[in-house]
């Protein structure tokens, strides 16, 4: 118990430079690129003075360290800065969007693992027939598939010709009103507030995305979960405890032990890819998350806003890999800071 | 030099369908780089037919909203896909070799060495911290979508992969006796570094090559696709899945499915021969 205090400690002091490292780097990512911000804001025609405004209102004419100050300053006071799009301050915009990206990312990263882990493990024990060449060639696929492809494929078929999935319209049909907020994620809103009919349109609306994102990166789990096992069923302890009698399920056990702690690590790669990757989905399906958030701030230039996605999206991956080296710590206890 | 069919890596890729493919597959497209735009039956950039015409047999993948001829145009959009990718993982592996080989030869060297060592893995992990396509987003948005852009982009988020392969080598290879051999000779350490254990650790950065160009492409596809990448009415797959996308939805399958085929088969087929090269390379997988 000590050891794991230490170590949680340590990885905890670990993760305190990097967040501070984030920051610096979407502070000057804003700074250093090409294309002053002022002449975007102010406009095409603008004249000198009205340039030279705008860079005050920004901050930008003060010195650099301590325009930075202000800005980690500002941002530990929860004030992201005010979206000119929505005119709403950023942080408003972003705590109604990112639970619909989140249940969108923790869905397809948990249903990754429930259905990937399970199958590669099967596949990886009983070796040949038809299961195992399937797998073999959707693992292929991995990392190759355009999620924003499948998406549109999934729709031709399931909403146009099928006719079995809602209109993707967003996370709610139309004629339904949204839960009562308590987590923002409609579905958990609606489960916990006993809300029926917002319910089963939540769930029906999440089927498409949910899909399309696992079956484009599952593949990645999958082949990991089933080449771990595989090696470490023709390892020596293995042999030695098939040798000794030990029943086929007991050597499974023991292989596993030593075959899920990298499937973690590709598990929290996984978040870390989908947290960028479900932009094109959200896109697609106007899910209205996080992600579509980041690409209409985009195109429309609105600074402060892509700095706070930015930075909020990796102080969460910052996040998830500190859960994932905890987690292998628990499970593979050999691994020091 | 010997004929192909007697190379082991022609005897390799014979055995193996997944090689072969992704190896006619790459060819296909530097070919049509080359010389797509013109010998695409139709202009590439302007309509050439009534609006969503399905497919047929002057209109092959049909037309898009605009007309536009969708064979056509899918035939010349390698030259500004692959151009992107090629053109940012060729940067990317440049600066990632170099910074591997620094990062990884100095790595045991003196105070300063160590230091910068140290240094160039800390912002690789930095770096990496960011979602990939969140961070490519806002590369490119906050810089103004254009080509450039997006190589440069593209470049910068590759680098630490290149990075790391490469430290990772030749942290093993300096290990080696022709190392300490190169040192004694009186080889200055940057000489040593780079002239000596460099060629002997770019292996696995090579076989990383070809999985990053198809994943560029990808990645160029979803930045055009959200309007962050070369602007409309360039023939880029992204950008014409893009379009078709409101039509896929009402039915006119054809207008996203074939840009997107492609770019799936591109991507894999990069994937794929990277993949055989790397077990061809590593002599314990080779059966």
């Amino acid at each position: 118990m000590r050891r794991f205090a230490l170590f949680t400690g340590k990885r905890l002091l670990f993760t305190v430079p990097q967040l501070f490292a984030v920051s610096v780097i979407v502070f000057f990512m804003i700074r250093l690129l090409p294309g002053d911000p002022s002449y975007m804001l102010a406009g095409p025609y603008a004249s000198p003075d009205r340039i030279r405004e705008v860079r005050s209102t920004l901050g930008l004419d003060q010195p650099i360290t301590s325009q930075y100050v202000r800005y980690v300053e500002r941002i530990a006071h929860g004030d992201f800065g005010t979206s000119w799009r929505t005119s709403q301050p950023v942080l408003n915009d972003i705590r109604q969007r990112l639970p619909a990206t989140l249940e969108l990312v923790v869905g397809a990263v948990l249903l990754s693992v429930v259905i990937g882990i399970p199958l590669g493990v099967a596949v990886a024990t009983s070796r040949g027939g038809v299961l195992e060449r399937g797998v073999f060639f959707y693992g292929m696929l991995a990392g190759s598939l355009p999620d924003f492809w499948i998406g549109l494929l999934l729709i031709l078929i399931f909403f146009y010709l099928l006719g079995w999935a809602p209109a993707p319209v967003g996370q709610l049909d139309f004629a339904v009103s949204s839960p009562d907020h308590i987590t923002g994620a409609y579905v958990v809103d609606a489960l916990l507030t006993g809300n029926g009919p917002a319910f089963w349109s939540a769930c029906g609306q999440l089927v498409l995305p949910l899909a399309t994102l696992v079956l484009v990166y599952m593949p990645l789990v999958l082949k990991t979960a089933r080449s771990t096992t595989e090696e470490m069923l023709l390892s020596g302890f293995v042999v030695q405890a098939r040798a000794s009698g030990l029943s086929r399920w007991m050597q499974l056990r023991y292989a596993l032990g030593n075959a899920l702690p990298p499937v973690i690590t590709v598990v929290g790669i996984e978040f870390w890819f989908l947290l960028g990757g479900a932009v094109l989905v959200e896109t697609i399906f106007a899910w209205g998350g996080l992600g579509q958030y980041a690409v209409e701030s985009v195109i429309n230039s609105d600074y402060a806003p892509i700095q706070a996605v930015v930075l909020i999206t990796a102080a969460f991956t910052t996040l998830v890999f500190l859960v994932v080296d905890i987690l292998y710590y628990l499970l593979d206890p050999r691994i020091s800071v | 030099m010997r004929p192909l069919r007697d190379t082991d890596l022609w005897h390799f890729a014979r055995l193996r369908p997944g090689m072969l493919f992704g190896l006619s597959v790459i060819i296909l497209n530097v070919c049509l780089a080359a010389f797509g735009p013109a010998i695409a039956p139709f202009p590439t950039q302007a309509p050439a037919g009534a609006s969503l015409v399905s497919p047929n047999g002057t209109h092959w993948f049909g037309t898009d909203v605009s007309g536009m001829d969708i064979f056509s145009r899918v035939m010349a959009a390698p030259r500004i896909d692959l151009t992107i990718a090629l053109v940012s993982t060729v940067i990317a592996f440049a600066c990632g070799v170099a910074l591997g080989v620094i990062s990884g030869y100095f790595a045991q060297g003196d105070r300063a060495g160590r230091i910068a060592s140290t240094l160039i893995m800390r912002i690789a992990d930095i770096v990496q911290a960011f979602p990939m396509f969140v961070f490519a987003l806002a590369l490119v948005g906050l810089s103004g979508p254009s080509t450039k852009n997006v190589i440069i982009a593209l470049a910068f988020l590759n680098i630490p992969f290149f990075l790391r392969v490469t430290r990772g080598t030749v942290l093993q290879v300096r290990s080696r006796t022709f190392v300490e051999a190169a040192i004694c000779a009186g080889n200055t350490s940057l000489r040593t570094a780079f002239v000596h254990v460099m060629p002997n650790a770019l292996a696995p950065a090579m076989v990383h090559f070809s999985t990053t160009v198809g994943f560029s492409i990808l990645l160029t596809a979803g930045l055009s696709f959200v309007g962050a990448g070369v602007p409309p009415p360039t023939p880029e797959l992204g950008l014409m899945i893009q379009v078709g996308a409101q039509n896929m939805i009402t039915g006119q399958w054809w207008t996203a499915l074939f840009p997107g085929l492609c770019l799936a088969v591109t991507v894999l087929a990069f994937s794929l021969f990277g993949d055989n090269l790397r077990i061809f390379l590593d002599p314990t997988n080779r059966r």
